[in-house]
């Protein structure tokens, strides 16, 4: 394979890994637009929808396309609980001491599941299928699918930001969470359903992960560094940027693999997140402010 | 100068009372240890990483004691056991072996896992002139200046690649790859295959991995493209799981070959059947033919006891008949008396009861144990390593050779 074509592979892969990051990437986003904090949460409740997917598929045998609502729904209200609980009495709280916290909130979570759940590795039972192979290259179909389920979930919570009531009330919270309480909107019930929705597509995602690798608790803590840098590399806040982000790690960590050992492939986050940080906070489609 | 150091004439002699009484004491705390219940102490994994062999390893050595000291004891002295849980971390180890020397007076340390924590405990053994046998198989431990202190019944690092490449060649490879993620062993892995490679001219690749990545479709790739018929698994069982299934998604239909560590039930559990059928597993393993073994697994009612049980079996064993050896229960005995009872001819004897009693009778024995023969070369690695060659048939793992 001459290094053009292997170039094209690698991007098709790292197409293919971003897919699996945009997902928690706009969760992570919203998250961070509407409550103003990192909610590094995200990465347990990945996992507890990874776990309520396997329950629902591997034990009672359900199809995998009506397991993945499912684990979007029990992340969600794992993720309102959590809110309730820890975050809701916090709001007027330093960033940073809920950054804490939600770290905090991973780890119960994490543990939690170990406690129920164990360290095994659990498969879903979903057959695994040869690549195809399109034009000399490889194109994995598990993935290509939970590319599709992120395109899907990008333009359905696209056309809701923009066309309707619901996202110009979330929008307006996220923009001034003062005036709009002033101008009427729930501010708390918004916030309510930011969670809901973020935590939602992080145990969606948790499950397509699955789906492509394997569960165990700590799932959600190897993809959060580079959920992580997506939103940073998008500029956090920005759904369209962290979709974008998601895809520019992913291509980032592949393509890497041209001029650096394999062994390196966390560290193209990292240095993603130093130099947007250094040299552009906003990320590319971030705003300044 | 302060009234916190000024020292009253009262206090002086208090405190040179105090010292002689210590002084007074001293040799009747020598005499009860020297006439006392030998002491050994087990540091094993009870919690941490390692801790589904700890407990096994630490009740083998219980049960060993106990029937030695229903025999009699050694030198007509009972044992008692003492154990600390290693943490499988090294930190905690040195505590727990700083009591067990310290506190216990432990003449011998057994069981240390990890290879972290083996490294951590073996300083703290050797320059408290206490006999240390360990099973954390990197090579360098032994290689430290331990003055003999210290034996190790695992197959060090070198020695189970070295097995690794024998499989694969013997699998008639023709151009072998190594995949695995960053350990500080993948190295010695790659430089031992890479050589047995080389030296039957088979072409050789490798790669080190990020072992905490949720996807390795590009290392697959890099590995296929080097077109090999044999490709080595490094990893363990989440990069393994992962790994295998990218490999059966790319349509490979060469051989696989991974460690037991990264290639065992655990890994059937968490992969379709479709991705592991047909991979190979070697495994350190007891020696499962040896009357040592049958007996141990009768001792402690287990039909197959596994390979770090039967070596904790092994070490207190060796260590107990190197007691009577020597007729001294101090770690310098147990250093210079440990190969005499394991190595060099003598009556064959599988367990410390038999052997202490011929010992007792001027006899020579030659322990041969449920791990292995036990013969240890200069620096306290075993010279002979017996390992278990499985494939995964039909979802489930079946024993080709042990050998």
């Amino acid at each position: 394979m001459d290094i053009l074509s292997q170039l094209v592979q690698l991007v098709i892969n790292g197409l293919l890994s971003g897919a699996v990051l945009a997902m928690p990437a706009i969760g992570f986003t919203l998250m961070f637009a509407v409550l103003g904090f990192p909610n590094f949460g995200i990465s347990g409740h990945l996992a507890v929808g990874a776990f309520a997917g396997w329950v629902l598929n591997a034990v009672y045998g359900w199809s995998i396309w009506l397991v993945i609502p499912c684990g979007f729904v029990a992340a969600g209200l794992v993720g309102v609980a959590t809110d309730a609980l820890v975050f809701r009495r916090m709001r007027t709280a330093a960033p940073i001491t809920l950054a804490i916290i939600s770290v905090a909130v991973t780890l119960f979570l994490e543990n939690a599941l170990r406690f129920g759940f164990g360290n095994t590795l659990r498969t879903y039972t979903v057959p695994l299928t040869r690549d195809w192979q399109v034009g000399g290259f490889r194109i994995g179909t598990q993935q290509v699918e939970t590319a599709a389920w992120s395109l899907c979930v990008m333009a359905v919570l696209f056309c809701v930001l923009r066309y309707t009531q619901l996202g110009r009330a979330l929008r307006a919270t996220a923009d001034n969470r003062a005036l709009a309480g002033v101008k009427g909107i729930d501010t708390q019930g918004i916030a309510r359903l930011v969670v809901f929705i973020g935590m939602g597509l992080a145990g969606a995602s948790g499950i397509l992960l699955g789906i492509d690798t394997s569960i165990d608790p700590l799932i959600g803590f190897r993809i959060m560094l580079a959920v992580f840098a997506a939103a940073v590399v998008g500029g956090l806040g920005s759904v369209p940027g962290a979709v974008l982000g998601a895809f520019v790690i992913g291509i980032a960590e592949e393509v890497s693999q041209i001029v650096l050992p394999a062994v390196y492939k966390s560290a193209v986050g990292f240095v993603l997140i130093l130099l947007f940080l250094t040299f552009r906070p906003s990320g590319l489609l971030g705003e300044r402010r | 100068m302060s009234d916190k150091l000024r020292i009253s004439r009262r206090g002086l002699l208090q405190g040179a009372g105090a010292l002689s009484l210590a002084g007074l004491a001293h040799p009747l705390t020598a005499w009860a240890q020297a006439t006392g219940p030998i002491v050994i102490g087990t540091l094993t994994p009870q919690t941490g990483a390692g801790s589904i062999y700890g407990p096994g390893m630490r009740d083998a050595m219980a049960a060993v004691a106990k029937e030695v000291n229903a025999a009699g004891g050694v030198l007509g002295r009972q044992i008692r056991l003492v154990s600390e849980d290693d943490q499988t971390n090294p930190e905690a180890t040195v505590r727990a072996a700083r009591k067990l020397i310290d506190v216990d007076k432990a003449v011998a340390v057994l069981g240390p896992w990890a290879s972290s924590v083996a490294a951590a405990v073996a300083p703290v053994c050797w320059e408290s002139k206490t006999f240390c046998a360990i099973v954390g198989s990197a090579d360098s431990i032994t290689k430290l200046p331990h003055q003999g202190f210290l034996v190790r019944t695992q197959p060090n690092i070198s020695a189970q690649a070295a097995r690794f490449g024998k499989l694969a060649i013997d699998q008639g490879a023709k151009s072998i790859y190594f995949m695995g993620p960053q350990t500080p062993f993948t190295q010695i892995y790659i430089d031992v295959v890479a050589a047995m490679a080389k030296a039957k001219n088979i072409p050789f690749a490798s790669e080190i991995y990020d072992g905490a990545k949720t996807s390795y479709r590009t290392e697959v790739e890099k590995a296929l493209r080097a077109k090999p018929d044999v490709i080595l698994l490094g990893g363990f069982v989440n990069d393994n799981a992962i790994v295998l299934r990218e490999i059966f998604r790319a349509g490979y239909k060469g051989k696989l070959i991974g460690f037991g560590t990264g290639v065992n039930t655990k890994l059937l559990e968490s992969v379709p059947p479709e991705a592991v059928e047909g991979v190979f597993a070697v495994t350190p393993s007891p020696a499962l033919d040896s009357k040592a073994y049958q007996r141990f697994a009768k001792l402690i009612g287990n039909a197959n006891p596994g390979p770090f049980e039967s070596q904790a079996y092994d070490m207190i064993n060796i260590t107990l008949l190197a007691i009577a050896q020597a007729k001294q229960a101090t770690g310098p005995a147990i250093r210079d008396a440990v190969r005499q009872v394991s190595q060099g001819g003598g009556t064959v004897v599988d367990n410390a009861v038999d052997g202490i009693k011929l010992i007792s009778e001027g006899k020579k024995v030659n322990y041969d144990g449920a791990s292995g023969s036990l013969e240890f070369d200069a620096v306290g690695d075993i010279v002979d390593a017996k390992f278990k060659i499985e494939q995964v048939k039909g979802g489930k793992l079946s024993t080709l050779e042990i050998s």
